[in-house]
Parts: C-alpha cells; sequence; structure tokens
C-alpha cells in the first residue's frame, strides 16, 4: 500500500471517529446548554426587577417558578399596539410585564445594542408610570474587563434605578451614562436622567447611552400608553403562552 | 518493576517545578494570563487543560506507530482540536456561569503550546502509560503556576479567594483598598515576571 | 464607516491582541529577540490575521451557524461545535501558503523566520481573532477591519519589544531576570502604556 494511500485512509477513519464522537456529544448536550441559556435570561428578567436578588443561589425550579408566577410575555407593534398571541404582523416587539394579581407593577424591555467591543444584552424595567427606571440588568457583554465590563457590576446597575427617562417637562430624553460623576459633571435638573460614567471606559458608557436611547425611542408608544395611565390591567387576548 | 515506577514518577514529578511548562519552558503563558483573574476561572482552565493534554498524549502515543509521517501535525491537531470541543461543550451544560467568563479561552487550549509540545516531543517516542503521565505532570505544573497568579490577583485585586471575601471589613473601614491594578493585564505579566526570577535563582 | 474606524482603532490600541487578551504569547517571547526576525514575523502575522479573519467569517456563516445551511435547504442543523476544527484548518492551510509565497519572494527572510513560521499556525492570536470575530457578532467588513487591527496591533508589540530588548542587551539585570523574567516585567510595562489609549476620544 502506497503512502498516500495509507494517509488517505488513515485520515478518513480518524475523521470519521471524530465526527462520530463530536456530533454524539454535541446533540447530546445541547438540550442542557440551551437550558442553560434560557434559565440565564430569565434570572436576569427576574434580576431588573428585584425578584431575584443579585448573587443569589436560585435552583433551577426557583427562577421556574417565580418567573411562570410573575412574568407574562406580550409583544407590540411599532405603534405601541398590543399585538394578540397568535397574529402575525411582521414587526414585533417583546415586552414582559411584572404583574401581582392583575396589575402591573412594571414592565421589561429587552435590550440589545452594539458596545464598544460586541453586543451589550440585557433588561431595562420601568415602573407603570412609564417614566421611572425600576431596574436594569446587563448579562452578556465583550467589553474590556476591569474597564467597560464595570458594567456588570452591581454599583454600576442600581444606580439606574430611580432615574427617569423623561425630562422635566415630561418630554422623552431617554437616560445617559454621565462621563465622571453624575453629581458633579451634569447640571443639577438634568442628573435624574443621567447615571455615574465607569472612570476609563468612556467609550462603552457613550455606546450604551446611544444604544439604550435607540430602543427606549422604539417602544415609547407603548411607555407613551403607561404614562397616560392606559396600561394599568393586564390586557386579557394578548397574553403569550411563555416557552417552557 | 522499581525502575519503571521511578521512571515513572520523575515523568509525572518533573515538570511539577523543575521543568515547569510555563517558567522555565516558556510555554503556554496565553492562556495563562488571562484566565488568573479568578481562582474560579483558573482552577476550571487549570483542570480543562490537564485533561486535554494528559488523553491527547495517551491517544497519540497509542497511535505513534501507525501514523503516517506526513500528516503528523494534522493529526495531532485533529486529536487535541476534538478533545478541546470535547471539554468546552461540557463545560457549557454543565459549568455555565464559569463559561461565561472563560469565553474563548477554553476554544484556546487548541493553540497552547504545552498540549502541542509535549504531543511532538514526548508523545510520539514514548509508550502511552508514560505520555499520560507527562501529560498529567505538565497540565498540574500548568494549573500550578495558574492558581498562584490567580491567588494573588484575586486576593490583593478583590479581597476575595473563590469568590469569598477574605479581607475582612475592618480593614477596609480601616482606610484599606483594594488594588485594582491586578485585575487587570499588565499585572499578570508583571507577577509571572518576578515568579520566573525567583524560580531561576532559587535553582542556581 | 465610524464604527470600522473604531474597531481598528480599538483593536490596534485599546484592545490589543497581545498586550490586553495575552494572546500570541510564545513566538512573542521566543521571537522579539531580534529586530528583523521579529518585523518580518510581525508583517507575516498581519498577513495572515487579514485573510483567515474574513475567510472563517465566510465559513462560519454560510456553513457552521446555526441555520448557516438554509441555502442548501437545511435550515434547521447547528455545526457551530465544529468551528475550533475548522477554523484551525483554514488558518493551517493559510499559513502553508504564506510560508511559500515568503519562500518563493524573501529566501533570507524565510530562512531567519525558520520553524516560527509554520508555528504561526498555532498561534493563539490567530484563532483567537477569529473566535472574538464570532463572539462579538461582527459582519463581513467589521471582521476583516478586525484582523488587520489585531495583525497590526500584535505586529507593534513585538517590533516594539525587540527594539528594547535590544536596547536592554547593554543592561545588567540579575541572573534570574535575564531573558524570560525580563521580557515579562517589560511586557507589563508595555501594557500599562497602552491603557492608556483607552482615554482617548475619538
Amino acid at each position: 500500500m502506497s503512502d498516500t494511500m495509507r494517509s488517505l485512509i488513515f485520515s478518513a477513519v480518524l475523521c470519521l471517529v471524530c465526527s462520530l464522537l463530536l456530533t454524539a456529544a454535541a446533540t447530546g448536550l445541547k438540550g442542557y446548554q440551551q437550558e442553560n441559556v434560557e434559565l440565564d435570561r430569565r434570572r436576569n428578567l427576574l434580576k431588573s426587577v428585584n425578584l431575584v436578588a443579585a448573587g443569589g443561589d436560585y435552583s433551577a425550579e426557583d427562577i421556574r417558578r417565580l418567573y411562570d408566577a410573575n412574568i407574562a410575555e406580550i409583544a407590540v407593534d411599532r405603534s405601541g399596539r398590543v399585538v394578540p398571541a397568535g397574529e402575525d404582523t411582521g414587526v414585533s416587539l417583546p415586552v414582559y410585564l411584572y404583574q401581582t394579581g392583575d396589575a402591573i407593577q412594571a414592565y421589561i424591555i429587552p435590550i440589545n445594542t452594539r458596545g464598544l467591543w460586541g453586543k451589550i444584552k440585557g433588561y431595562m424595567a420601568l415602573e407603570s408610570d412609564g417614566a421611572t427606571i425600576a431596574g436594569f440588568t446587563v448579562y452578556q457583554h465583550s467589553e474590556t474587563p476591569g474597564l467597560g465590563g464595570e458594567i456588570e457590576q452591581r454599583w454600576f446597575q442600581e444606580n439606574f434605578v430611580g432615574k427617569k427617562i423623561v425630562g422635566r417637562y415630561g418630554d422623552f430624553v431617554s437616560v445617559s451614562v454621565a462621563k465622571g460623576v453624575a453629581d458633579t459633571a451634569v447640571p443639577e435638573e438634568k442628573q435624574m436622567n443621567y447615571v455615574d460614567g465607569i472612570s476609563g471606559a468612556t467609550l462603552t458608557g457613550r455606546f450604551l447611552t446611544a444604544g439604550l436611547k435607540d430602543i427606549l425611542e422604539t417602544y415609547e408608544p407603548i411607555s407613551v400608553q403607561f404614562r397616560g395611565q392606559r396600561m394599568l390591567r393586564m390586557p386579557q387576548a394578548a397574553e403569550k403562552k411563555t416557552q417552557p | 518493576m522499581a525502575g519503571s515506577s521511578t521512571k515513572a514518577m520523575k515523568t509525572l514529578s518533573d515538570p511539577l517545578v523543575e521543568n515547569n511548562p510555563i517558567s522555565i519552558q516558556m510555554l503556554g503563558i496565553c492562556s495563562a494570563l488571562a484566565v488568573t483573574v479568578q481562582l474560579k476561572t483558573a482552577l476550571v482552565m487549570g483542570i480543562s487543560l490537564t485533561l486535554v493534554v494528559a488523553f491527547s498524549s495517551l491517544i497519540i502515543s497509542s497511535m505513534r506507530t501507525i501514523i503516517p509521517r506526513n500528516i503528523r501535525i494534522i493529526v495531532e491537531l485533529t486529536v487535541i482540536a476534538s478533545l478541546v470541543i470535547l471539554a468546552d461543550e461540557l463545560i457549557r451544560a454543565f459549568l455555565f456561569d464559569i463559561s461565561k467568563q472563560l469565553s474563548v479561552f477554553v476554544g484556546l487550549i487548541i493553540t497552547n503550546c504545552i498540549v502541542m509540545g509535549r504531543a511532538e516531543t514526548f508523545a510520539l517516542n514514548n509508550p502511552p502509560h508514560l505520555a499520560f503521565l507527562d501529560g498529567l505532570g505538565n497540565g498540574l505544573g500548568y494549573g500550578a503556576v495558574l492558581l498562584s497568579v490567580a491567588f494573588i490577583r484575586e486576593l490583593l485585586g478583590a479581597g476575595k479567594l473563590f469568590g469569598i471575601q477574605v479581607v475582612p471589613e475592618a480593614v477596609y473601614a480601616a482606610g484599606y483598598e483594594n488594588m485594582g491594578f491586578m485585575l487587570l493585564a499588565p499585572a499578570a505579566f508583571i507577577i509571572i515576571g518576578f515568579m520566573v526570577w525567583i524560580q531561576k535563582s532559587l535553582r542556581q | 464607516m465610524e464604527n470600522i474606524i473604531s474597531i481598528f482603532l480599538n483593536s490596534v490600541f485599546v484592545g490589543n491582541i497581545l498586550l490586553a487578551y495575552f494572546l500570541g504569547m510564545c513566538s512573542f517571547v521566543a521571537v522579539s529577540g531580534n529586530l528583523r526576525t521579529a518585523t518580518g514575523l510581525g508583517f507575516a502575522v498581519v498577513f495572515v490575521l487579514a485573510i483567515t479573519a474574513p475567510v472563517n467569517w465566510l465559513v462560519y456563516t454560510y456553513l457552521l451557524a446555526p441555520g448557516a445551511l438554509a441555502w442548501a435547504g437545511m435550515p434547521g442543523i447547528d455545526l457551530s461545535f465544529l468551528k475550533f476544527i475548522t477554523f484551525i484548518a483554514v488558518i493551517a492551510a493559510m499559513v502553508q501558503i504564506v510560508e511559500m509565497v515568503i519562500d518563493r519572494f524573501s529566501q533570507g527572510l524565510y530562512n531567519a523566520l525558520g520553524v516560527f513560521l509554520p508555528l504561526i499556525a498555532v498561534n493563539c492570536a490567530i484563532l483567537g481573532t477569529s473566535l472574538f470575530m464570532v463572539e462579538r457578532e461582527y459582519n463581513f467588513w467589521e471582521s476583516t477591519v478586525f484582523g488587520i487591527g489585531s495583525g497590526t496591533g500584535w505586529a507593534m508589540a513585538i517590533i516594539s519589544m525587540a527594539a528594547i530588548r535590544s536596547k536592554l542587551r547593554y543592561a545588567d539585570p540579575p541572573e534570574g531576570l535575564r531573558g524570560y523574567g525580563l521580557t515579562m516585567i517589560v511586557t507589563g510595562l508595555m501594557a500599562m502604556g497602552f491603557m492608556m489609549f483607552s482615554g482617548i476620544i475619538l
């Protein structure tokens, strides 16, 4: 048997063995991996409305239970109209409602913006007045550890609580990351729309500010409804079945 | 039997200090620096690499008589890459939080010079049981350096070990502050530089 | 456009693939002793990265990513678990080509680089760039620019280090610190220097 022939046969057998092994592993473990991702996403959603504490220890069962009991998922279209489940209108924006009983406590918007190095994904929860931020979490980013990566720290996220996305006259201004400490860097009447920046991470702050503005603007129609007190109850027809 | 068991012991213990892959052989530094911000990630990385290098050396050594010479590097890469993919899939399935922090560095075990280096220089010329021990020894030596660097960085940079607060509140209240520099890239380089210096000086 | 420029500048300075992400250290330590070899290797790395980043993007987007095989009528297949092996295969092939090109055009450089040329294939920086590109979900042009930027950053680091080491040849460090230990500490100082770029507002 010639050398080339031997090499070819050897490679073919090796490839076959490796592919079988890896495909078996990948397909077998896929279920676990997807469940992990979904659980992580839900945990972060719950964290944004303080249903789970940061750093707390929760089992998969706990997360599932808390989520099913408190969160309802609906979709709205660009004009803020709630899209009933099953209707296909093309562009639909997901909104998560945190409700106790029949009253809506807060609505949660998924954040997916461009950061300095990659996507920043998280959730922003707004109170039912449509103007005050109830919570903000970041669960995925590729920012520089120690600099832009600080956006995943509790201190940064907690600074958002209580800030407003509307200005003094009720106009939409979104929430921005200041350069430095908000108390000193920003005039007093605007401080409610700014959070402290991260030293050494100006660019990350800028990207986050721009991204949040974009997303909150897209969701303005529904925020306006909350401000006008028109969305205090869970819309019956719109409830989407949450995926297991 | 005594002869081969001391040889086995030597194969295992040599790379732990005397011939440490990172400080003496100068291999495998890349990932050593990035994952040492915390002890937890350093530990998982160390264990992953140890398992990959031990088993890849074992497999390659078992096949050493039938691997065709002209595709030898590619065969080694294939074996190593497959083991790393396996490790990555397992970590993402069962250690999800850590996998987020390790991000691409588990995949980079493939290019880790230690794994390739041991396969080329040892596994191809030695019987499987010795190759396994050699891989194990090198992996453990690597892990030891990783843990030492991570110990310093996490303790001084965050006051914690394995995520548990170790520096007491009272010390912070007295004005002590965490050395933020330890969490950044340059600190890792400098720490390793000093470790190498100390180790080489002690060898004299 | 602004996006492309910022990715390039960031991958060269603030997020320098060697000084901030520690990738490509092995050949960095070994080759930075000689300025000419370091320059040659630096250029080779830029070239390899400029090609492998977009090629790997194409391979990932049209073959491996979840749903990538929709054009072949198989949208449900997810082969992303094969990305390590495929990327390395593409990289190894590219390095082989670069080796042949250098051999053809510059015998001197080919001899000087010696064994380090094939070692580019297992340079963590090359694989790392492709993996980061996937993780950060860049598009085609962003990936290309990111590849060129990473290569440029790595080349800058190794050339600077070679220059510094040639100066250090006249210094008199303690025995245990000589060579490797000193290189590490100098790299740390360089990394600190590069961190200052994060304050630049573009």
